[in-house]
């Protein structure tokens, strides 16, 4: 009898391990248009009012939990604050002086719903649904999908900037890949005039910077400068950024030489993707050689 | 653990609610810069609870719904967390949970295991960039808030699949009189009457 049950214990291992292992590499190396996303797509659209009701629900309870958090942080930045406003009381100063460079740079950030319209594109606003709790796959589920016009490699922002693309999508929910994604690398350029390029990228384990590269390692920055998605395209090699130009990235938090000889540069996102609850799907645009339609 | 079809419905709902309360909740609260992660908890106590079957059944189930839900590559998330469920039964079926300190301890450790085990394999499925020492700490931390986790929500699995459990002791009886016990009267049997015999003994 013991001796049944163990082997009936160890077949429901092994089984459960075949099963894991092949639904594994089935999914991995299938496309996806194959049967194994699609019915992943149908489940998660069947599931995902469920989500929806869930999030809705559980939104006093995670206010209640940021409101504790930010009071905790705040009293130990009260301090912090009163020496940043009389930095900036200075800054202010200079920045007066520098008003007619922000122009060119305002024309870069300032991204807005007319001008992106301009540009032909649609945004369509989302709430967060879900949230992966893994460091290495940093991505959100949002409430509109294809239903809504959304498709895969749309670029999606925050009030704040660049959060991410989508990366999948089902009739009524989408999953946006996060730019703290170690996946997701975004070309950019430093926000001013013939400003070096290069793809900020995530490391695995470090969700709060980004590291630019350089295209050349001539290239130099300086701390406090904002970098913006450089949204290049090329039509003789069909390939171009899934990300429109000008939108904000991030600032030059760290920007040293070291023993390489090239700069090693860290970009804090200015999107606090922790707090992230709504974001705008921009769908439609121009066409963009080497991104899926 | 005896299984019928409200015990399996009540582990399924355990599955939802757990996955639901993730990508909804626990998700979104940063804690020493991660969040806590209930489903390998809630598996870890399914496992703790029904041994080594259920909890690699179980944990199979939440992987699935996991990845569905969050639309990643399938069968990522069921191999770290059948490995859960199976390893907390195997600990139940081999030693006994004497304390409460046990079942915190085991789903701990577990949790730091899926954490590593599921970071090992997102690495290994293509994620081609440098790797931050931090994504270590990330582990222990989850392990430790798991073991936090683990207070409440054993003994909530527990209480929720309490009709099934095998070894589970019955409540005990209130006593209906307090002090000496008042003597029996019997009744006086009338002639001719018919004597009616309890079922399973005299009441």
């Amino acid at each position: 009898m013991y001796r049944k049950q163990v082997r009936r214990r160890r077949a429901v291992l092994v089984g459960l391990i075949v099963g894991s292992l092949i639904l594994l590499s089935a999914h991995f190396s299938e496309a996806e248009s194959g049967p194994l996303h699609a019915i992943q797509r149908g489940t998660a659209t069947v599931l995902s009012p469920l989500e929806s009701v869930a999030n809705v629900a559980l939104k006093p309870a995670r206010d209640a939990v940021d409101w504790f958090d930010e009071t905790w942080e705040a009293r130990g930045e009260n301090e912090e604050l009163a020496d940043e406003l009389a930095q900036t009381r200075e800054q202010l100063v200079e920045a007066e002086v520098a008003n007619a460079e922000n122009d060119e740079l305002r024309g870069l950030l300032g991204i807005n719903k007319d001008e992106l319209s301009g540009f032909g594109f649609t945004p369509v606003a989302a709430r967060v649904v879900t949230r992966t709790p893994s460091l290495v796959n940093a991505t959100v589920g949002v409430n509109a999908g294809s239903g809504d016009g959304i498709e895969v490699d749309d670029a999606v922002i925050a009030a704040d900037g660049l959060v991410g693309r989508v990366s999948q999508v089902t009739s009524t929910s989408a999953q946006v890949q996060l730019i703290t994604d170690p996946r997701n690398g975004v070309s950019v350029t430093v926000a001013e005039p013939n400003g070096p390029q290069g793809i900020v990228s995530a490391t695995a384990g470090e969700p709060d910077e980004l590291i630019l590269e350089f295209f050349s390692n001539d290239d130099e920055v300086s701390d406090d400068q904002f970098v913006v998605t450089a949204g290049w395209s090329d039509p003789t090699t069909g390939l171009s950024s899934a990300y429109p130009r000008g939108i904000a990235v991030g600032a030059v938090t760290e920007a040293s030489t070291g023993d390489v000889d090239f700069q090693q540069v860290t970009v804090d996102p200015f999107v606090d993707f922790q707090e992230l609850t709504y974001v705008e799907v921009l769908t439609g645009g121009p066409e963009r050689p080497g991104v899926d339609p | 653990m005896i299984l019928t079809p409200w015990i399996n419905v009540r582990l399924g709902a355990i599955v939802l609610v757990a996955v639901l309360l993730q990508v909804a909740f626990f998700s979104y609260l940063s804690i020493f810069g991660t969040s806590p992660d209930v489903v390998p908890v809630a598996i870890a106590a399914i496992g703790l609870l029904g041994g080594a079957v259920v909890g690699a059944v179980a944990g199979f189930s939440a992987g699935m719904l996991m990845d569905v839900v969050l639309l990643e590559t399938l069968g990522v998330s069921s191999l770290v967390l059948l490995s859960v469920g199976y390893l907390a039964g195997r600990y139940r079926e081999s030693f006994e949970i004497d304390s409460v300190f046990a079942p915190a301890a085991v789903t701990g450790a577990l949790a730091l295991m899926a954490a590593a085990g599921f970071t090992a394999l997102e690495l290994t499925l293509g994620v081609d960039t440098p790797v931050s020492g931090a994504i270590v700490a990330d582990a222990i931390v989850k392990g430790l808030l798991a073991f936090l986790l683990a207070y409440p929500v054993y003994p909530l699995v527990r209480r929720s699949l309490r009709s099934a459990l095998v070894l589970e002791e019955a409540p005990a009886r209130r006593p209906i009189f307090r002090g000496r016990r008042p003597p029996v009267r019997r009744r006086r049997r009338a002639p001719g009457s018919r004597v009616r015999r309890a079922v399973g003994g005299a009441r």
